[in-house]
């Protein structure tokens, strides 16, 4: 494995992990009577980031050229996906519910992991550009 | 190059034995910061539930039931609702050794009103309140008014807000503190709201197993022991007194939960004690197998002026390198596992768990730094003192 590629590698594990926990582990609230909260969108909305951001991930890996324009676009997927659950997305009222109590603080620790890693790729992107 | 460069070089030179290390630190201050922390919040969140009760005495309804649900409700924020007749009351204050005895009436939302999720929702007399009120009174200045509510700091509505609950509409004027327990997911009103969003309930159907007119109800008095009075006498003297109640000690309420604070802090010390021998057994193999790996690497150096105690120096800035880095990504892993998902562990746990200041977190990170630090100082001592006594010939010749 190429060092160049981990951060790449990184992030696509990562946006792997919300896509696929925002939808099951790490989900939404499950209500008994099969009726949805505002956190069930939320959680559609992390899914198309967490996909959207494996895809820039994946494309980083197989073209290497691009990687650093690829790191940049993934910035603002992250801080949108820190922003969703509870900003841009209303979740429920209640600290206990679900969503806020997994789904909330697991987007936000991924998310965050995603911005520092695309940040550090950028970084040392540009250094072998230049 | 420098000398002072050397172990930074050394380390980067071998990255899987370095990487080994670092994480092996990282396991070691990850478990102490994890330990401390969790233990930390539940002292905090006990101490907190204590003095948010506030009161000696509890009375509530002689059930079975009632106890048990007052006790999830103040320790997992579960639901309750029981009551019994308004005059007990006065009967409790008629009872010797009884400063203030202040009225509760609960109820359970509905959850499709306003959360999704049931809220505890807690009516109190403003005028005798005790144990609500003075934390209500630190959020707003503002008095609690007719359909006026304060919230816990678990329910996200905001002060101006409206709560609907049982189709009535109540504005939220207060968020209250973080208290760490059940009480952080309740809804506080007046005695007058409470009757009326109780009436509002039975005209929903909702039945709560009152027996006579709403207005005369009530969940649980709180009692103050005055001065000079022993609470175990005013107790029995209350048990006594009153019919179709159980008074109880609020301490006393919670001795389970202290007990089992104590078996959780006990358990936690063993694990990071057995985490510590571990890992300072394997870094003391490390450092000896790497001591022995290199006496050539250190012997040369003593050829080229390098002093006994500069090698020691070098061995010893090694495993601090080391130690911090673990140190830091331990600590930072830790947090990142504890801090955000503080309301999951409170919940898993069923205990109250209060995060302690950032003051005392930053105080037990820079303990673990330093605890880390320490066990690669003293794993690698051993080795920096065989390496200060290695001849400089014989580790030449091995191995040729």
């Amino acid at each position: 494995m190429n060092k160049k590629t981990i951060p790449a590698l990184i992030v696509l594990i990562l946006s792997i992990l919300i896509a696929v926990g925002s939808q099951t582990f790490l989900g939404a609230c499950v209500h008994g009577d099969g009726s949805f909260g505002a956190c069930h969108w939320a959680a559609r909305a992390m899914l198309a980031l967490g996909g959207t951001q494996a895809v820039m991930a994946m494309l980083a890996l197989v073209f290497p050229k691009q990687k650093q324009g690829l790191y940049l676009g993934m910035l603002p997927v992250s801080v949108a996906g820190l922003l969703t659950p509870g900003t841009l997305i209303d979740i429920c009222k209640v600290n206990t519910m679900r969503c806020r109590m997994v789904m909330r603080p697991a987007m936000l620790v991924l998310f965050g992991l995603t911005l520092v890693i695309a940040m550090v790729g950028c970084l040392t992107a540009r250094g072998r550009n230049a | 190059m420098k000398l002072r460069q050397l172990p930074l070089k050394n380390l980067l030179r071998r990255p899987g034995r370095t990487a080994a290390l670092v994480l092996l630190t990282a396991f070691l201050a990850l478990s102490v910061f994890c330990g401390s922390v969790v233990v930390r919040s539940l002292q905090s969140g006990l101490d907190s539930l204590e003095a948010r009760l506030g009161a000696d005495i509890i009375v509530m309804p002689a059930t079975a039931e009632s106890k048990v649900s007052f006790k999830n409700m103040l320790l997992q924020g579960t639901t309750g609702a029981f009551y019994m007749d308004a005059s007990v009351l006065e009967k409790v204050r008629e009872v010797e050794g009884v400063a203030i005895a202040a009225p509760q009436t609960f109820l359970a939302s509905l959850k499709a009103d306003c959360c999704a999720v049931k809220v505890q929702v807690i009516g109190m007399d403003p005028a005798t309140d005790f144990t609500v009120k003075p934390w209500i009174d630190r959020s707003t200045s503002r008095a609690l008014e007719e359909m006026d509510v304060a919230v816990g700091c678990d329910v996200t509505a905001d002060v101006g807000e409206d709560l609907r609950i049982y189709g009535l509409n109540t504005h939220v004027v207060a968020k209250l503190a973080e208290t760490g327990t059940g009480l952080d997911t309740a809804v506080y009103c007046t005695l007058d709201t409470m009757k009326r969003l109780l009436a509002a309930a039975e005209e929903k159907g909702v039945g709560h197993k009152i027996t006579s007119d709403t207005s005369d109800m009530i969940s649980a008095v709180y009692v103050k022991v005055a001065e000079g009075y022993d609470v175990d006498a005013v107790n029995n003297a209350l048990n006594g007194h009153v019919r179709k109640v159980t008074a109880v000690r609020a301490r006393s309420m919670f001795t389970d939960v202290s007990d089992s604070l104590t078996g959780i802090s006990q358990t936690v010390a063993l694990l990071i004690g057995a985490v510590w021998v571990l890992a300072f057994v394997i870094l003391l193999i490390a450092f000896a197998m790497m001591v022995n790996e290199r006496r050539r690497e250190f012997a040369v150096l003593r050829l080229l002026g390098a002093s006994r105690r500069g090698l020691s120096r070098l061995m010893l800035a090694e495993s601090a390198l080391c130690s911090l880095a673990g140190g830091m990504i331990g600590v930072g892993v830790a947090a990142l596992a504890v801090f955000p998902f503080a309301t999951l562990i409170e919940t898993r746990l069923g205990l109250p768990y209060l995060t302690p200041p950032a003051r005392e977190i930053l105080a037990m990170a820079a303990g673990t730094m330093l605890a880390t630090l320490l066990v690669g100082a003293l794993a690698s001592a051993w080795s920096a003192w065989r390496l200060s006594r290695t001849d400089v010939g014989i580790a030449l010749r091995e191995g040729v």
